[in-house]
């Protein structure tokens, strides 16, 4: 098992997209792979969990992984962090998005 | 028990579970599957979700292409919501657990997680609800035109509600298990309504805004007769019922058994009763029920099954078809009547706009799509060469028009001979009066056509501007206005003058109370829907001239619509009790 603090520094906290891109990197591992906060455990794979972390920027996050290649996703979702998502937007970008389609 | 009232444009009663058809953005109401159902259900949840996903996937590329890649990454992550495992495996154990339909499974789901946001305290993430819905919403309508589509394969009897059915949905309805339907919105002589009475399918249309008022598989009463919907009737309602049900199939049997029966006056004055069609198989039912023969053959449904082009060869198979049917008792073919309500999928010629009813439409659209008028022009020639086969054009509303198609049919005529292919050439030509302009001057008509057809559907609604599928303006739709029978008595005299043969072939033929009206104003051809023809024929039978000339006379004296309709329902109930509601 492994686990990692990573800390959020995105602007507007983990919001749908940066959250679809921890999905989206997790997704080909079958083991177990969680982000907590405090009591609130979220699957890295749900993008519907993620979001319930409420994790605004500034907010603590442990990741854990267990099963085959753990360490290979603990790095993943750590890289995304580090890189403040390399896919967060510029605000007109963000506005646009608030309409969902 | 609630009522709610409708236009009737079928006749019938059907009593039966409600199959709920929601538009998109409806709220889907709780409702339970069959146990054993779980499995297909949860795969018809798949199959919408494998949809979804593609759609999601087009709106990525299109928005990474077309405004840039920032854009294209909300549906990305949208397509990870679609992928969701949490809403996968919620709606699969709610599905096989607690028996939710998949719809409402899914929409629970979805909603819940919406809510969760909303209430997190973050305004941020409470606005990333609207993308649950979104999902919530494509996931539905995925499931329910799935549900769409599978009206023409149904394993239970079911009571079709909807918000609209088009009328291609419509002739797909599986016959044997749709009992009837009843719509929100459409008039009494859409399409639709024409179909459902083709289908024989008693229907309601024009109900309002009910659908959010009923859950699937309720039990309800569909009378047609009265245009009413009665959901979740009690067992007394439903006796009551059944047992009208049975009293009017009793009356129809008789009248029935009497239809191969000449339709003659008391005084021997011979009144030929024809039926309409839109699809080949019901010229047999014109048959059986004692027709003369077709006096509109509706051909614009060739176009209606199908997206494809049809060609010269199909048009001539369906021509045959009918011909071959009604050996030598004559058939009127319609060329087509597309735009408006039908629009012609293979071409994309007809453009929405503003005001169809009085756009580029039916005779308008041949003219304006030769390839296309010629096509069935060469077909209807080419099949005429047995039978009694006149062709009418459609809505024809000037001289200038009418000649204009008929140096067309000449053209084809002429590319036949030289082609050396057999096809009849003297075959009669008529025009339907359907528009007021071509009533007003039924006189200059007279001497160009074979004869005349009046079209009542289209007349009334372009006498009276309104359109006849906005059920907004259905007071102002009226059959029995003055206006109206002023017009058809200009078309009668019009075509007595000249010797022309004269129809009425609109919705109010086939109405029983009209024809005492029409026979008084001295038209001898009526054509009507084929299962009104043995009710037609009957009261023609119970008739004599004189006294049909008589009531004529009377409801021409009358100056309002509701008086007169009042008249003749009186009149009727005097000659024909049984056939009176």
């Amino acid at each position: 098992m492994i686990r990692r603090i990573v800390t959020v520094t995105l602007e507007n906290g983990l919001h749908m997209v940066p959250a679809s891109e921890i999905a989206k990197a997790v997704r080909d591992f079958h083991g177990r792979v969680v982000l907590r906060r405090d009591n609130i455990i979220a699957d890295a794979h749900s993008v519907l969990d993620l979001l319930q972390l409420r994790a605004e920027c500034g907010t603590n996050l442990e990741v854990e992984a267990e099963g085959d290649g753990d360490a290979l996703v603990v790095d993943a979702i750590a890289q995304l962090f580090a890189l403040n998502f390399a896919v967060e937007r510029p605000t007109a970008a963000r506005r646009a998005g608030t309409d969902g389609t | 028990m609630i009522v709610k009232r409708g236009v009737a444009v079928s006749p019938g009663v059907a009593i039966g579970p409600a199959m709920v058809l929601g538009a998109a953005a409806l709220r889907i109401r709780r409702r339970f599957i069959r146990a054993d159902n779980a499995e297909a259900e949860l795969e018809r949840f798949r199959s919408a979700l494998d949809h979804v996903c593609e759609e999601i996937a087009t709106n990525e590329r299109q928005a990474n292409e077309q405004i840039g890649k920032q854009y294209g990454a909300i549906f990305s992550a949208h397509l990870q919501l679609a992928r969701d495992p949490k809403l996968i495996s919620e709606v699969d154990e709610l599905v096989r657990k607690r028996h939710y339909s998949p719809e409402f499974a899914s929409s629970h789901v979805l909603r819940k997680y919406a809510h969760q946001l909303q209430n997190l305290g973050n305004p941020y993430l409470a606005e990333r609800a609207n993308d649950l819905f979104d999902l919530e919403r494509r996931i539905l309508r995925n499931l329910l035109n799935e549900q769409k589509e599978d009206l023409a394969h149904l394993t239970e009897d079911v009571i079709v509600l909807a918000h609209n059915l088009t009328p291609s949905e419509t002739a797909v309805l599986d016959r044997k298990h749709v009992l009837g339907f009843a719509t929100e919105i459409g008039g009494a002589t859409s399409h639709t309504a024409i179909l459902a009475g083709a289908l024989e399918l008693p229907a309601i249309v024009g109900v309002g805004h009910f659908l959010t008022e009923i859950s699937g598989g309720t039990t309800v009463i569909l009378d047609g007769n009265h245009g009413e919907l009665l959901i979740d009737p009690d067992e007394d309602t439903i006796a009551r019922y059944r047992d009208a049900a049975q009293k009017a199939r009793a009356v129809a049997a008789r009248i029935l058994s009497l239809s191969p029966r000449t339709a003659e006056t008391k005084d021997r004055t011979r009144i030929h009763v024809y039926g309409n069609i839109e699809f080949p198989e019901e010229a047999e039912h014109c048959i059986e029920r004692g027709a003369d023969g077709i006096g509109l053959y509706r051909t614009e449904f060739l176009y209606l099954a199908g997206a494809r082009e049809r060609t010269e060869q199909d048009h001539f198979n369906a021509y045959r078809a009918v011909i071959e049917k009604v050996g030598d008792r004559p058939i009127v073919i319609r060329t087509l009547d597309l735009g408006a309500d039908k629009v012609l999928p293979a071409e994309e010629t007809f453009e929405r706009c503003a005001n169809p009813e009085l756009g580029l439409r039916s005779i308008r659209l041949s003219l304006d799509n030769l390839q296309l008028f010629k096509t069935q022009l060469r077909a209807i020639l080419r099949a005429a060469t047995t039978g009694q086969v006149s062709v009418m054009f459609p809505l024809i509303s000037s001289l200038l028009e009418l000649r204009q198609a008929k140096m067309i049919l000449e053209d084809v005529k002429e590319d036949l001979t030289d082609e050396g292919v057999e096809f009849n050439a003297s075959v009669p030509v008529g025009i339907m009066v359907e528009v007021p302009s071509a009533a007003l001057m039924a006189v200059e008509f007279a001497r160009e056509v074979d004869f005349f057809s009046i079209g009542t559907n289209d007349l009334i609604q372009y006498t009276l501007a309104a359109d006849r599928s906005d059920p907004a303006v259905a007071k102002y739709y009226n059959s029995a206005d003055p206006a109206v029978l002023r017009l058809i008595r200009m078309v009668v005299r019009a075509g007595a003058e000249s010797g022309l043969p004269v129809t009425v072939c609109g919705q109010m033929s086939s109405d029983p109370k009209f024809v005492p009206l029409f026979v008084g104003m001295g038209l001898r051809n009526l054509s009507a829907t084929p299962q009104a023809v043995p009710e037609v024929k009957e009261v023609i039978r119970s008739l004599t001239i004189a006294h049909a000339e008589q009531i004529a006379a009377s409801a021409m004296e009358l100056d309002l619509a509701r008086d007169i309709e009042g008249f003749l329902r009186g009149e009727l109930k005097r000659i024909c009790p049984d056939l009176a509601e």
